[in-house]
C-alpha cells in the first residue's frame, strides 16, 4: 500500500530523513515512535506530499507520489491524514467540514454526502454533534470529527500524525477508542504517536526512529519487550520513567 | 472679537440643496472607487502570497509605489499628467474614481495579504490533505476565515477613502468639500458651512461603521 524507498529530506542544511525505507502493507497498522525531532512527522508528511521530498521514492496505492505527472489530489484522497492540531475548518459545522470533501472532490450529490456524513459522525460517536461548530468541541470531540472528515474520501490508509499530542490526557481515550475500531476493520493505518499503550495493543509492527533513520522495526511484542538496539531500549527507558 | 460674531445657520438651509448635491458626488466617486478598488486590492493582495515571483513583484511594486507618494499627487498625475501622455482628455469625475480606485486599492491588498497570512498554515493542509486542490482551499477553506478579518481593517480603510475624496478639490470635482467651498465664496459664512460639511462626513462615516459591523455581526456565526 505504501512503498518508501531511500527517502532523503532536507529543510535548509539540515537533514530530517536519511535515508528510510519503509512498507505498509494493506490492512496494516504500522506505529511510529521516536524522540521528538527524529523525522517521524516529516516522513508522514512526505507520503501525502505536503512536504517534498529531498530524494528517494514514495509509492501510495501504485501512485509515484514525486512524479509531477501523479494528480497528487487523487493521491491524497486515498491517504487520510489526522493532524496533531485538528485544524478543522472552524467556519463550518461538524457535518459540513465532513462533507466538504466528498462534495467539491468527490462530485458526490449533497445529499447524498450528508447522509455518509451523518453516518460517519455516528461512527466516531458524534451523531449529535453535526450541527455543531468546532469552537464548541472539546478536543477530543474535534479530532473524532477530523477523522471523519478523513474518512469521508473513503481513503484506503490513514496517516495519524501525533493525533492525541494535543489532547487533554482525559480525553485521549475517546480518540484512541476511535483508531483502534478502525484498525478491527482492517484499515491500512499509519500512526506517529507517544502512546505506547496504543502500539503495544493495536500494531502490527512498530518502528523506532531516531535522527532521521529507522532504527529499529519489529512487532511490538519484541520491540517493547526485548529491543534489540541500545537507543531503542534507551528511549523506551525514558518514555516509561515519564509515565 | 469673541462674542461679537453673529451666527447665522440659516445660510446652511439655504445652501442645503447644493451640499446635498456634493454629498451624493462624494458617494458615487467613494462607491465606484472602493468598489474597484477592493478589486485592485484582492488581486494585488493574492498577488502578493503568490508564489509565482511576477506577479509577487508586480504586486509589491503597485502597493509600495501607491503608498510611498501622496494621494494628492496621484490625482493631478492622473488628471493633469496621464491625458498629456495619453494625447486624450479625462473627465474629472473618472479621474477622481480612477483616483480613489488605485490609491484604496494598495491599502487593501495590504489588508489582504495580512488577513490571508494570518489564517493558521494547517487550515491549508487541511484541505490539502482531502484533495483540494490550491484554488479550491482558498475559495472554500481560507477566503471566508480571511474575509471575517478583514472587515475591521477594511472599515478603516473605507471612512479614510471617503475623506480622501475631500482632496479631490483640487481637480474641480464637485463633491462635498468643492460644494463647500463654493458656497462660502459667495456668502463667506465660513464657520456655518464647514461645520455643516464636517457634519455631513461624520454622518457618512459613521454610516459606514454601522453597515461594516452590523456585516461582522452577520457573519460572526461560529466565532
Amino acid at each position: 500500500m505504501i512503498v518508501i524507498k531511500d527517502l532523503h529530506k532536507s529543510f535548509g542544511d539540515l537533514e530530517v530523513l536519511k535515508g528510510v525505507n519503509l512498507h505498509v502493507k494493506p490492512g496494516e497498522v504500522v506505529v511510529v515512535i521516536g524522540p521528538s525531532g527524529s523525522g517521524k512527522s516529516t516522513l508522514l508528511r512526505c507520503i501525502n506530499r505536503l512536504e517534498e521530498s529531498t530524494s528517494g521514492v514514495v509509492i501510495v496505492d501504485g501512485y509515484d507520489v514525486n512524479d509531477k505527472r501523479t494528480d497528487i489530489n487523487l493521491v491524497r484522497t486515498e491517504a487520510g491524514m489526522v493532524f496533531q492540531q485538528f485544524n478543522l475548518f472552524p467556519h463550518m459545522t461538524a457535518l459540513q467540514n465532513v462533507t466538504l470533501g466528498p462534495v467539491k472532490v468527490r462530485k458526490i450529490p449533497r445529499g447524498e454526502a450528508e447522509k455518509m456524513g451523518h453516518e460517519l459522525l455516528e461512527k466516531v460517536g458524534l451523531a449529535d454533534k453535526a450541527r455543531v461548530y468546532p469552537d464548541q468541541l472539546s478536543g477530543g470531540q474535534k479530532q473524532r470529527v477530523a477523522i471523519a472528515r478523513s474518512l469521508a474520501l473513503r481513503p484506503k490508509v490513514m496517516l495519524f500524525d501525533e493525533p492525541t499530542s494535543a489532547l487533554d490526557p482525559e480525553l485521549v481515550g475517546e480518540v484512541l477508542e476511535v483508531m483502534k475500531t478502525l484498525a478491527k476493520e482492517g484499515m491500512t493505518m499509519a500512526v506517529v504517536t507517544h502512546e505506547m499503550g496504543f502500539a503495544r495493543e493495536v500494531a502490527d509492527r512498530v518502528i523506532f526512529m531516531d535522527e532521521g533513520m529507522i532504527v529499529e522495526e519489529s512487532t511490538p511484542q519484541e520491540l517493547f519487550g526485548a529491543p534489540r538496539h541500545e537507543r531503542t531500549r534507551s528511549f523506551l527507558g525514558r518514555v516509561k520513567g515519564e509515565l | 472679537m469673541p462674542g461679537q460674531f453673529n451666527f447665522k445657520f440659516s445660510v446652511v438651509w439655504e445652501s442645503f440643496p447644493v451640499l446635498l448635491e456634493g454629498v451624493k458626488l462624494t458617494i458615487l466617486i467613494t462607491l465606484f472607487g472602493l468598489l474597484v478598488g477592493f478589486c485592485l486590492g484582492v488581486a494585488a493582495g493574492l498577488g502578493r502570497t503568490s508564489r509565482n515571483p511576477f506577479l509577487n513583484r508586480l504586486a509589491g511594486l503597485y502597493i509600495e509605489s501607491i503608498r510611498g507618494t501622496p494621494l494628492m499627487v496621484q490625482v493631478m498625475f492622473i488628471y493633469f499628467g496621464l491625458p498629456l501622455a495619453m494625447g486624450m482628455r479625462i473627465p474629472p469625475l473618472a479621474a477622481a474614481v480612477a483616483a480613489i480606485a488605485v490609491n484604496s486599492g494598495a491599502y487593501i491588498a495590504e489588508i489582504v495579504r495580512g488577513s490571508i497570512q494570518s489564517i493558521e498554515r494547517g487550515q491549508m493542509e487541511a484541505g490539502r490533505s482531502i484533495g483540494l486542490t490550491h484554488l479550491q482551499a482558498m475559495l472554500y477553506i481560507i477566503w471566508p476565515q480571511a474575509f471575517k478579518r478583514m472587515i475591521p481593517p477594511l472599515g478603516n480603510q473605507f471612512i479614510i477613502s471617503l475623506k480622501d475624496t475631500s482632496l479631490l478639490v483640487v481637480i474641480g470635482v464637485g463633491e462635498l468639500t468643492r460644494k463647500g467651498q463654493e458656497i462660502i465664496a459667495v456668502n463667506f459664512r465660513a464657520f456655518e458651512v464647514w461645520l455643516a460639511v464636517a457634519l455631513m462626513y461624520l454622518a457618512l462615516t459613521m454610516t459606514i461603521s454601522k453597515l461594516l459591523r452590523l456585516l461582522e455581526k452577520r457573519l460572526d456565526i461560529s466565532q
